[in-house]
C-alpha cells in the first residue's frame, strides 16, 4: 500500500513540477515534439518504389537544408476521418515537422481514398507559399497524380518549393500577378516560325511587287479640268429611323479582384497554417 | 380626302399607308413611320432619275486629211511576223519591228488614215532611256542576275504610238441612301437608332484628253502605266517630228477606243461625286445618271521608248514615258531567291522572337 501511495505522490510531485509547462501552453503543448520524428518523405500509400523513394527523400533534404525550411510530403490511404486540412496540419504539427525555432516548414498530403491533395505551410512558409501560388503549385502536379505519376509530381513539387523559397528568400515571394514565367514549348516554337513565315511572305511579296508596274488606269482623275467639279443641286434628305435596343448585361455586383497573400486558419495544436488543396 | 397616291417604303419596298391616328405614313409592314413631306420628294426624285438615261456620245469627229506632199516623206514598214505596221520618214531606216524584235521589210509609200491633230515631240533621247532602263532594274534582289546581261538594251526604239484624246462635259445625277447612327443607354438598354438619308447630288465635272491607246500592237494596260503624259507641251502635228524616230499608225478606231474612255471618266465621276457625301456612318450608291455633252475627240501622237526581249522563251516589254521618264514592264521573278529570301527570313524572324520569348521567360 506504501508503495503505491509513494507512487501516487511521486506522480503529483511531477504533476505540480510541470503543472507551469501545461499552463501556459494549454492546448496540448507537450505534443508538440521538439525535433522531427518522421523522414520528410512518408510513403504509407506505397507510391513510390524504393529507389524513387530515396532520391526523393535525398532532394527535399537537400533542399530543407539549403533553404532552412522543411520541405516534406505523406501520401496516405485514409485521413482518420479528419478533413485533409485538418490531417495536413496535424500531421505537421505533432511529427515536429519545421526548421529551427520557428518551424518553417509545409508539407503536402497526397490522400489516395479520397484522391485529395493538401499543402499545408507554416511560419516561414506561410510568406513563401501564398494561396495564389499553392494552386499554382497544385495545377503543377495534380495532372502527374491523376495519370499515376507520382515520382514525377513529387520531384516536380520539390523542385517548384525549392523555386518559390529562393524567389521568397529574394523578398518577393510568387503570388497573384507574380508567378513563375512559364517557358516557352514546342507550340510557341511554331507560333514564332508562323509569325517568321508572315514576315517573309509580306518581305517577299513586296520585293516581287516592285518587279510589277504594269497596270491599268481605272481612273481619268489626272485629265480632269482645272474647275472640278460644279454641283448645281447638293441634298440631304432625312428618310426615316429605326431603334434598336439590346438589354444591358447586368452587373453581377461581386468584385471579381483576385485576392493576394496567404489566408490563414488555426489548427488543433493551436498553431497558425496556410494552405490549399485540391482534387486529382 | 384626297386620294392618296401609292408610295412604296424606301426601307422594305412595301406599299405605305397614311396613319390617322399618328398623323403620318407608316409601312405596315417594316412599322417605319414617314413624314408626308420626305415621301413627296423622294417621289419627285424618283421620277426625275426614270426621264434621265445614261448618255454618253461623242460628237465631234478627230483628226484631218494629210496633206499630199506629207505623205510623199513617208514610207511604210511590215512586219512579217506580227503584222505590226510602222511609218517613218524616208530618212529613217527602220531595220526590226519595234513590237517584237523581227526584220520588217518596206511596203511602199505611206497612204490613208487620218493625220495626226497633235503631236508631244521626244524629250528624252535613247541615252537617257537607258540609264532609265538600268536604274530601273537596280535593287530589284527577286530580278534573275544573267538577265540584266541577256537584255539587248541597245534595241530600244523610239516610237510615236497613237492615242485618241476624249474630252467631255459630264452632267451627273447621283442619288445614295445614307446612314448615320446613334448610340446611347439607359440603365437597362443600350440603344442604337440609325438615321436613313436620302442624298442628291447633281452637278458637271470637265474632263480634257483622256488618252486611249490606238494600237492594237501595244498592251493597253502598258501604255496607261505610262500616264501621265503632259499635253502642256504638245505641239500641233508636222512630218517633221518623225525624223529619226518610228510612228505607229492606228488600228484602233475611234469609236472602239470610246468605251475605255468612257469607263475611266465614269469612275472617276463616281468618284468625286461620292467624295463630297461626307459625315455618314455608311454610303451606298442608288443610282447615277451621266450624261456626256460637248464630246470631243483628237487623234495624237505620244514619245514612247519600247524594249523588247526575250528571256526563257516569253517576251517582255519595256515602256518609257519619253517625256517624263516613267519606266514601265514587268519583270521576271527568280524562284530560286524568292524561296530563299522566304525561307530565311521566316527562320531568322521566327528564331529571334523564340530566343525573346525564352529571354522573357528566363528573366
Amino acid at each position: 500500500m506504501k508503495k503505491i501511495r509513494n507512487s501516487l505522490t511521486a506522480v503529483l510531485f511531477l504533476l505540480v513540477c510541470f503543472l507551469p509547462v501545461f499552463l501556459s501552453d494549454p492546448a496540448l503543448a507537450a505534443a508538440i515534439p521538439e525535433s522531427r520524428q518522421k523522414p520528410l518523405v512518408v510513403d504509407e500509400a506505397e507510391l513510390l518504389t524504393p529507389q524513387e523513394e530515396e532520391s526523393l527523400l535525398a532532394r527535399l533534404e537537400e533542399i530543407s537544408e539549403r533553404q532552412k525550411c522543411d520541405v516534406a510530403l505523406v501520401t496516405v490511404n485514409s485521413l482518420d476521418g479528419k478533413t485533409i486540412r485538418n490531417f495536413a496540419d496535424d500531421f505537421f504539427d505533432y511529427n515536429g515537422y519545421g526548421w529551427g525555432s520557428a518551424d518553417d516548414g509545409l508539407i503536402l498530403v497526397v490522400d489516395m481514398k479520397t484522391r485529395q491533395w493538401w499543402i499545408s505551410t507554416h511560419a516561414y512558409a506561410i510568406t513563401a507559399f501564398t494561396d495564389a501560388g499553392i494552386d499554382y503549385i497544385g495545377d503543377k502536379i495534380s495532372g502527374s497524380l491523376s495519370s499515376g505519376n507520382y515520382a514525377n509530381a513529387f520531384f516536380k513539387y520539390a523542385s517548384l518549393c525549392d523555386d518559390f523559397l529562393t524567389e521568397a528568400r529574394k523578398g518577393t515571394p510568387y503570388d497573384t500577378g507574380h508567378l513563375p514565367k512559364e517557358k516557352p514549348g514546342v507550340l510557341m516554337l511554331l507560333l514564332a516560325l508562323g509569325i517568321g513565315g508572315v514576315a517573309g511572305l509580306i518581305v517577299v511579296t513586296v520585293m516581287r511587287s516592285q518587279l510589277k508596274n504594269v497596270k491599268p488606269q481605272e481612273s481619268a482623275q489626272n485629265y480632269m479640268t482645272r474647275e472640278g467639279l460644279r454641283l448645281s443641286e447638293e441634298r440631304d434628305l432625312f428618310m426615316y429611323s429605326k431603334t434598336h435596343r439590346t438589354a444591358r448585361p447586368k452587373d453581377t455586383g461581386g468584385s471579381s479582384s483576385s485576392s493576394s497573400g496567404s489566408s490563414t486558419h488555426t489548427s488543433s495544436s493551436g498553431r497558425s497554417h496556410g494552405g490549399g488543396g485540391g482534387r486529382f | 380626302m384626297a386620294q392618296l397616291q401609292e408610295y412604296k417604303c424606301p426601307a422594305c419596298g412595301g406599299a405605305l399607308e397614311f396613319n390617322a391616328g399618328i398623323q403620318k405614313v407608316k409601312c405596315p409592314y417594316c412599322d417605319t413611320e414617314y413624314e408626308m413631306e420626305t415621301l413627296e420628294k423622294l417621289d419627285e426624285q424618283l421620277k426625275q432619275e426614270a426621264e434621265q438615261k445614261d448618255d454618253l456620245k461623242w460628237e465631234n469627229k478627230p483628226g484631218s486629211e494629210w496633206q499630199e506632199n506629207e505623205k510623199e516623206n513617208m514610207v511604210m514598214y511590215s512586219c512579217e511576223s506580227c503584222g505590226g505596221q510602222i511609218v517613218c520618214d524616208r530618212e529613217t531606216a527602220a531595220t526590226t519591228c519595234p513590237y517584237c524584235d523581227n526584220p520588217v521589210v518596206m511596203v511602199g509609200n505611206f497612204k490613208g488614215n487620218l493625220r495626226p491633230d497633235y503631236v508631244i515631240p521626244f524629250q528624252l533621247d535613247k541615252k537617257a532611256a537607258k540609264e532609265k532602263f538600268w536604274s530601273y532594274l537596280k535593287d530589284k534582289r527577286l530580278l534573275p542576275k544573267v538577265f540584266k546581261t541577256e537584255t539587248h538594251i541597245d534595241e530600244i526604239k523610239g516610237v510615236y504610238v497613237p492615242f485618241w484624246l476624249f474630252d467631255a462635259d459630264v452632267n451627273a445625277h447621283m442619288r445614295y441612301k445614307a446612314t448615320r447612327v446613334e448610340t446611347w443607354s439607359d440603365s437597362d438598354y443600350n440603344y442604337t437608332k440609325t438615321n436613313y438619308y436620302s442624298i442628291i447630288r447633281r452637278g458637271t465635272v470637265g474632263f480634257e484628253r483622256v488618252p486611249v491607246d490606238g494600237s492594237s500592237k501595244m498592251p493597253d494596260d502598258l501604255m496607261e502605266s505610262l500616264e501621265p503624259f503632259d499635253f502642256s507641251q504638245a505641239v500641233d502635228f508636222q512630218t517633221a517630228y518623225l525624223a529619226g524616230y518610228l510612228a505607229d499608225k492606228y488600228d484602233v478606231s475611234e469609236e472602239q477606243s470610246e468605251n475605255r474612255a468612257n469607263a475611266r471618266i465614269r469612275n472617276s465621276t463616281e468618284s468625286v461625286f461620292r467624295s463630297t457625301v461626307n459625315g455618314y456612318a455608311t454610303v451606298t450608291q442608288e443610282s447615277s445618271s451621266i450624261r456626256f455633252s460637248n464630246g470631243n475627240a483628237s487623234y495624237a501622237l505620244f514619245p514612247v521608248w519600247l524594249l523588247n526581249t526575250t528571256w526563257r522563251g516569253t517576251r517582255y516589254t519595256f515602256a518609257m514615258n519619253g517625256q517624263t521618264g516613267k519606266f514601265v514592264g514587268n519583270l521576271p521573278t527568280d524562284w530560286g531567291a524568292y524561296w530563299r529570301w522566304l525561307l530565311s527570313i521566316a527562320g531568322g524572324v521566327g528564331a529571334a522572337i523564340y530566343a525573346v520569348m525564352w529571354l522573357w521567360a528566363l528573366l
